[in-house]
């Protein structure tokens, strides 16, 4: 496993920094409170610090990051992804997210890194813990092969790249980071709960924080690899007969009025259906304001509002990439942080399609994109 | 009704009851809840009254499945005063975790809370569930489709489709994971103006104010406790009398009653 760099190492590039002009060592820099939604001033100045304080004890800062008792995090990993950019002398790489995603996620994980405002799709925020690419059941978090997809192929048609370049041993390490941004948010969307909304008396209880703000946040990460949804094999579409029927089936499976995939992708899954005003969960709160507030928007949001368009499948770039089995989990799953719900089954959700239907849906719109033709 | 969806174990909080029963042990006390007579337990009642002319409930929008819904005269539920006053929908609950529970109301406890689709609205507005002992029942009763979506805090969101019955993905289970410190707001990416609340709590001190604005809380364990009190409009209802919409109670063996608890309507008007 990658070593920490030396107190020698750190001061040089603290020295570096001072030397090219940059923040010297006195200010390194720190994670910003998440007040989004809320106008910032009010939140009062101790309840501002009991936050701030709780999350530095349990997960440190941005050059020195800290995992909370009995959470399964790889410290060693978070700190070759964490902290400034560097090489040391046997050509290993620090720093891994600052040099690769912060300039789009924020060095906090906030998604509102200097390049973001211009992106549409926004970089994603990760601080509410929430992730759209995944094959797990619905609501449940990602695995790391789903991030590992992200990461590996990219997300084709938005300014997400593919860092496939990057060593497979780096990938972990920032996956590892984007896991610990994410618990790290959580657990600070329950502290602004209990400091702020409920105005909890003073000083909070450091085992509370743990049992409630912590420990049920990690379990769910645990708990994900048991909610993974298998796909049913697909049916046979090796002959251009199979394929045609079954892209047939699909389209009547698709128009099927209980799964209301026309009323947002379109009766030709054009992206043109009658529901309008689609926002994923980071955009809804803004949306509810109006063109009247536009200054208090700019007070409580990092970003203007951005509204989600239901896919056009028919321009040939899904999200998803051309991996048929990404559709059907999408498909099956439903998008997570948006209103794009479950087809299929899951426990305890019968939901309005079958997986063989979903492989046929998954079909039609692969013959909408021009993909996987036999 | 079996439940399809299995109890998990979960490890940590197996930890931590067994530690808190290890420790009574050790102090020579017997654990919780098992050898508790009846004189430990005491009920709280009150009655939430709105000190004001009842408010009218504008009609809402319907502009969705029209030629369905538009049957039904659908009115804003946020704020349900009855004609004497009587103030529906407020939550009151125990804030304290890791109570003593009184194993009477584990064993009479429904397994389910149900959350109904029904004339283009859902039933109940307000519910709650206990929901280390009880699963979310959610029932389509229309002819048309009807979608569900909740995200609680730091628990698993829930995006639901139910196509309309005979079809068996008419209805769904849900399980919640943990409890929450608010009611979570229910609602349907079909029919906006469809909207609910649910708190989930891993105990059963908790009620709603019933169409008379009384609410009642049996069996909680006797000594001094707090409860918050939390409505729709406002959230947390904040008044004179509770700055910070929670009030402490000695709670004694028998009823605990409030009496009548006036709520001015200026409580109401925080955004
Ligand atoms: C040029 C900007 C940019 C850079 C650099 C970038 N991302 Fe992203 N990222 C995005 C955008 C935009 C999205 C949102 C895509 C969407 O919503 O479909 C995204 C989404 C993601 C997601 C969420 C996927 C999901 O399932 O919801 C992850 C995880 C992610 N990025 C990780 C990273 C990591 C790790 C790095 C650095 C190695 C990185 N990104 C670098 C722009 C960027
Ligand atoms: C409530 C509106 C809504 C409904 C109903 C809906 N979708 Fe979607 N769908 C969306 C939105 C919005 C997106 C884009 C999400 C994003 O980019 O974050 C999407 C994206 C998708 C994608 C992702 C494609 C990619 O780029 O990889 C697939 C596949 C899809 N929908 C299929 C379906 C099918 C099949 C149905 C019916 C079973 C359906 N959707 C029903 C709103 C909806």
């Amino acid at each position: 496993m990658a070593r920490r760099p030396t107190t020698i190492e750190t001061l040089a590039i603290a020295a570096l920094a001072l030397w090219l002009g940059g923040c010297g060592p006195a200010d390194p820099p720190q994670f910003q409170l998440n007040t989004e939604g809320r106008e910032p001033d009010s939140i009062g100045r101790s309840q501002r610090e009991a936050i701030l304080g709780a999350l530095d004890r349990l997960y440190g800062t941005p050059d020195e990051p800290g995992v909370p008792r009995d959470v399964w995090l790889d410290l060693d990993r978070l700190r070759v992804a964490a902290g400034p950019t560097f090489g040391d002398e046997q050509g290993r790489r620090f720093g891994l997210y600052r040099g690769h995603c912060a300039r789009c996620h924020g060095i906090g994980g906030d998604g509102a890194g200097p390049a973001a405002r211009l992106l549409n799709p926004y970089p994603r925020d990760f601080r509410q813990g929430i992730f759209k690419y995944t094959r797990t059941a619905s609501g449940a978090k990602p695995v790391r092969e789903d991030l590992e997809q992200t990461l590996q192929f990219g997300v084709p048609g938005t300014a997400m790249p593919s860092f496939a370049r990057l060593a497979d041993d780096d990938r972990a390490n920032l996956i590892e980071y984007v896991k610990y941004l994410s618990l790290r948010g959580e657990t600070e969307l329950f502290l602004l709960q209990v400091v702020v909304d409920e105005d909890e008396y003073l000083p909070l209880s450091r085992s509370m924080v743990l049992e409630d703000g912590v420990l049920p946040l990690a379990e769910l990460w645990e708990g994900a690899a048991d909610l993974v949804v298998t796909p049913p094999p697909p049916p046979p579409v090796a002959t251009r007969e199979q394929w045609l029927a079954s892209v047939e089936r699909g389209r009547a499976a698709y128009r099927n009025e209980a799964a209301r995939c026309v009323d947002c992708h379109g009766p030709e899954g054009q992206g043109d259906g009658e529901e309008e005003e689609i926002h994923d969960d980071w955009n809804k709160p803004k949306a509810g304001m109006t063109a009247s507030h536009t200054r208090e928007l700019a007070r409580r949001f990092t970003l203007p509002v951005q509204e989600l368009r239901p896919r056009d499948f028919t321009t040939g770039i899904l999200r998803s990439g051309d991996r048929a089995d990404s559709l059907y989990w999408l498909t099956h799953i439903g998008i997570k942080g948006t209103p794009m719900p479950a087809a299929g089954p899951q426990p305890g959700v019968p939901g309005p399609l079958t997986p063989e239907e979903i492989w046929h849906v998954v079909h039609y719109i692969r013959h909408l994109a021009g993909q996987g033709k036999p | 009704m079996r439940s399809p969806l299995p109890r998990r174990f979960s490890r940590r909080r197996f930890l931590a009851h067994g530690a808190a029963g290890a420790g009574a042990f050790a102090t020579g006390f017997a654990a919780p809840a098992i050898l508790r007579a009846a004189d430990t337990w005491g009920d709280l009642v009150g009655r939430f009254v709105y000190d004001g002319p009842p408010p009218e409930r504008p009609r809402l929008t319907v502009d969705k499945d029209v030629v369905h819904c538009g049957q039904y005269d659908i009115r804003d539920e946020s704020l349900m005063v009855a004609d004497d006053g009587g103030l529906s929908n407020v939550y009151v609950y125990c804030r304290e975790r890791r109570l003593d529970l009184c194993p009477e109301l584990e064993q009479s406890a429904d397994e389910q809370a149900l959350l109904d689709n029904r004339n283009c609205i859902l039933v109940p507005h307000c519910l709650k569930i206990w929901h280390t002992e009880q699963d979310l029942f959610i029932r389509n009763s229309e002819p048309v489709a009807e979608n569900v979506a909740f995200s609680p805090l730091g628990d698993r969101p829930a995006n639901i489709v139910l196509p309309p019955p005979p079809a068996e993905g008419a209805t769904a289970t849900w399980r919640f994971g943990r409890p929450q410190r608010v009611p979570v707001p229910i609602v349907c990416n079909y029919h906006p103006w469809e909207i609910a609340y649910i708190l989930p709590l891993d105990h059963p001190y908790v009620d709603i104010s019933a169409a008379d604005g009384t609410f009642r809380i049996e069996k909680l364990p006797v000594g001094r406790r707090e409860f918050q009190v939390w409505q729709e409009r406002p959230g947390y209802l904040i008044t004179e009398r509770w700055p910070r919409a929670r009030f402490r109670v000695d709670v004694k063996p028998g009823v605990n009653n409030l009496g009548t608890i006036r709520i001015e309507p200026a409580a109401f008007e925080k955004g």
